[in-house]
């Protein structure tokens, strides 16, 4: 097997199964901690610079079972998930957990994963309102106290030098997954939308600098494919967990090809990279901000930042000639903004089409017709050369 | 919407406080005023979450709060057509039906906005009470907990194209990090305070800028001294209903919701609130209760379901169920009076908005239901899984476990929602009811109904 190919497979693995790689990396840390980090914003860079290891917490794609008596069904798929993870042990795996987002569910699930499992659960709530002449302060501030709860938490300070290093580690980590991500908006259909999103998850799990060796090895074999005839998507939603993998093939199977997205294990995870010609953690503090600005999120208030311009815009540099919608059931900061982006692709003439993802009992086949309907529908749209 | 299968309780068995017909006037006339607001020359904010009614007051404005405006349309069965019009907009039916009910008036207003000179949008259709809410000038939001709750005004903000002024308010939810977080206390719930007391300094800013007036601090500090007034017999009020049989229940006080979280501070507030508490206490002279033959005392848990007042008060008190208490009336609007300054309340303020029910970790929300529990000698709770409301929901299968945990206290679920009807299931509810109600009796029959019993001393968990 080529290095590429068995670099591929370990991304491939350690996505799927983040347990079996925090197995080995205990193992291989003997004492060291993981931290389970809940999306969106939580700043990795700086749990890791305390030489931990900072972990995003993924849907982990079983069935609700014994979660089902602690959050009620009306709550998004995730946090459902996360609940069950909690009621059945499955959080065992984390020494502590860490959130700083202002997403209701979350927080809801969040509570009840403090409830029912030994491990603690620190909330540092980053300001969601981003247009307020004090916000920049307070990032500043919630950032401090994640550098001194980490501290409290690994039991060692934590200096500017090793700040300044882990940012390193991450910004060369997302700069790679990046170009990985330009090359496919600018034509390239090497890599298949599951591929792409194991190569995130894989780096929100993996220590970065492991990661970063394992995605060079796994793109270093020059390969190119260009865009076929299917009619080319932008993904767009799921902000804060990955879609389910068949519902991505199912896509790409009915007549489309995904050419970019904004998703949270996609685009919006690696938009941005921490300034490294500052002081580290206040660069840590404009990383969170400049991230809404550089892919707007609905679950930020920020009266300037527009997902939907974004959107617009993200299919004219890619080439998208439609738009997939993913909103996870009951998730309402799509909810709420979905028809703000119905508008404004209507007006942009680009055809579109909503898919509510739920976590379990996906129709495949409802979606496939759908989507075959879109497809169609642009067939139509494309210029007729005679 | 609306479409819902209902049985009709029974004979009537209620006996509501003959005050809250008086507060219904004083809202109606409160609305009234607000249609016509604009043509009597005030400017208009729109908001959502905490009650920042004194602060318009005394900038001179005049306000909608968004949630008051969607419960007035479902409590009055016209919240149709605000929904319907969400719903061609793009909003999805298990969205808070608050906030697409508001969003809905939102878009009647922007797509009616044919009358410049008055701003109010149908006048040629008076009859829909959506369509009646005048644009606003500006927006303020002061949601604390629920994202959606922020969220909700960054949308009408932009339903209105973006060209209108928005101040957001932030709250630092109340987790409890430290080692000395707790109900009131500690260095989270200190700094939280004098962050939201900053903002609401920067918020009169604002309002100046918008008003071209300068801020009105007496008026301010009048308007909150009949607030806090109202807010103290309101309590005094709540209090009495401890006595058994329960001289009214959750259902008046459910009534007297608007008028203490949006109806301006004056004298008449003060007045209406003393003529509950009046009457409460000619009730509690007099032996009479808020339902015929009280046989049972239950807490309610939940966000209000507007469409049902009225029905649900009767489903419960057909049944000899009183309901006493709940999150949405102990723990919510001007609970905590002595927190107010009169001479300086902006702290005060600012603390009662990190103290809306949807602001506190579970392990304060546990501490507050398992002390009414206890004060109120409740027999069950009934949760109301408020279908578009998760920041209620949230914590209620952990308070339900704690109830039955430690203070031996039963529980049921049934689905309903704030502003849609077609959420609830009244056969649902009815059956479940029925089964604690039985389970109560035989428990009680058995001697082992509720462990700790009446007056169990329920202290913060260490
Ligand atoms: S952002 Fe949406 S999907 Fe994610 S936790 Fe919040 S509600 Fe759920
Ligand atoms: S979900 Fe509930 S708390 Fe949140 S905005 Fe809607 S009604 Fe308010």
């Amino acid at each position: 097997m080529s290095e590429a190919l068995e670099a591929q497979q370990r991304l491939q693995a350690v996505a799927r199964d983040p347990r079996a790689y925090l197995e080995q990396w205990r193992q291989a840390h003997p004492g060291g901690k993981v931290i389970g980090a809940l999306p969106m914003n939580f700043p990795r860079e700086i749990a890791y610079a305390a030489g931990v290891l900072p972990v995003i917490v993924q849907d982990d794609q079983k069935p609700v079972t014994e979660g089902r008596a602690l959050l009620a069904e009306f709550y998004c798929g995730y946090t459902r998930n996360l609940a069950d993870q909690a009621a059945t042990g499955r959080f065992d795996m984390y020494d502590a957990l860490f959130m700083a987002d202002h997403c209701i569910q979350l927080i809801g699930s969040a509570d009840i994963v403090r409830a029912v499992t030994p491990q603690p659960v620190f909330f540092g709530m980053l300001i969601s309102s981003l247009s307020d002449s004090w916000a920049g302060a307070k990032i500043a501030e919630m950032m401090g106290e994640f550098r001194s709860e980490l501290e409290r938490f690994s039991g060692r300070t934590i200096e500017d030098h090793e700040l300044r290093a882990s940012i390193v580690a991450y910004n060369k980590d997302r700069q790679l997954l990046r170009r990985i991500f330009d090359d496919r908006s600018a034509g390239s259909a090497v890599h298949s939308p599951t591929q792409l999103q194991d190569y995130v998850v894989s780096s929100m799990v993996m220590d970065p600098v492991e990661h970063h060796r394992l995605l060079e090895a796994a793109v270093s074999e020059p390969a190119s494919r260009d865009r076929d005839a299917r009619v080319r998507v932008h993904l767009s939603g799921h902000l804060c967990h990955a879609p389910r993998r068949e519902l991505l093939e199912v896509i790409e199977d009915s007549g489309a090809l995904v050419v970019d997205d904004d998703l949270y294990t996609g685009r919006r995870y690696l938009s941005t990279d921490v300034d490294e010609s500052l002081d580290p953690l206040d660069a840590i503090g404009k990383w969170y901000a400049q991230r809404n600005v550089n892919i707007p999120c609905p679950t930020r208030v920020q009266h300037d930042a527009d997902w939907d311009e974004y959107l617009v815009e993200a299919t004219r540099s890619s080439g998208a000639e439609a738009v997939i919608h993913l909103m996870p059931k009951f998730c309402e900061p799509h909810m709420l903004f979905y028809p703000e982006l119905r508008k404004s692709l209507e007006a942009a003439g680009i055809p579109q089409l909503l898919i509510e993802t739920e976590h379990e009992g996906i129709p495949l086949e409802a979606f496939r017709t759908r989507v075959e309907a879109l497809v169609e529908l642009t067939l139509r749209k494309r210029p007729v050369h005679v | 919407m609306t479409t819902t299968t209902t049985t009709t309780p029974a004979r009537d068995q209620t006996n509501r406080l003959t005050m809250t017909r008086t507060g219904s006037k004083m809202i109606a006339d409160y609305w009234e005023d607000l249609f016509v607001a604009r043509e009597n020359g005030k400017k208009i904010v729109w908001y959502n979450g905490g009650a920042l009614n004194p602060m318009f007051q005394a900038a001179g404005l005049a306000w909608c709060h968004g949630e008051a405006f969607a419960a007035r349309l479902a409590a009055q069965q016209l919240e149709g057509p605000a929904q319907l019009a969400g719903a061609e907009y793009g909003y999805n039916s298990e969205l808070c039906s608050y906030s697409r009910t508001h969003l809905g008036c939102a878009v009647l207003t922007v797509q009616g906005s044919d009358d410049p000179q008055t701003g109010v949008v149908g006048l040629h259709d008076r009859v829909d009470l959506a369509s009646k809410l005048p644009s606003p000038d500006f927006f303020v939001n002061n949601y604390a907990g629920c994202s959606t709750g922020q969220q909700w005004d960054e949308v009408s903000f932009r339903i209105f194209g973006k060209d209108l002024p928005i101040f957001n308010i932030s709250h630092p939810f109340l987790w409890g990090n430290k080692p000395d977080a707790g109900y009131l206390r500690g260095e989270e719930w200190d700094s939280a305070s004098q962050y939201v007391r900053g903002q609401l300094v920067e918020l009169i800013d604002f309002m100046e800028t918008q008003t071209g007036e300068p801020f009105d601090y007496d008026k301010l500090n009048e308007s909150m001294t009949y607030i806090k007034r109202a807010a103290e017999l309101r309590q005094e009020g709540l209090e009495l209903c401890k006595a058994k049989p329960a001289p009214a229940t959750f259902w008046d006080w459910i009534a007297c919701i608007a008028p203490i979280n949006f109806l301006p501070g004056d004298q008449a507030l003060v007045d209406y609130f003393q003529g509950v508490k009046d009457e409460i206490q000619h009730r509690v002279d007099n032996g009479i209760s808020g339902i015929e033959n009280e046989k049972y005392r239950l807490y309610f848990d939940g966000i209000m379901n507007w469409n049902k007042l009225g029905f649900l008060s009767r489903r419960f008190a057909e049944h000899g169920a009183a309901v006493l208490a709940g999150r949405y009336i102990q723990n919510a609007f001007w609970q905590e009076p002595q927190l107010i300054d009169t001479s300086d309340p902006l702290l005060g303020m600012a603390q009662h908005y990190l103290l809306c029910p949807t602001n506190h970790g579970s392990k304060t929300l546990d501490y507050l239901t398992l002390k009414d529990t206890a004060d109120y000698d409740i027999d069950g709770l009934v949760f109301h899984a408020t279908r578009t409301c998760r920041a209620f929901t949230g914590p209620q299968r952990l308070l339900a476990k704690s109830a039955r945990d430690n203070l031996g206290v039963p529980s049921i679920f049934f689905e309903g929602d704030v502003a849609d009807a077609s959420f609830y299931k009244d056969e649902i509810l009815e059956s479940r009811l029925v089964a604690m109600l039985e389970a109560i009796d035989v428990a009680r029959e058995r001697g082992d109904h509720k462990v700790a019993g009446s007056g169990a001393e329920v202290a913060w968990p260490s």
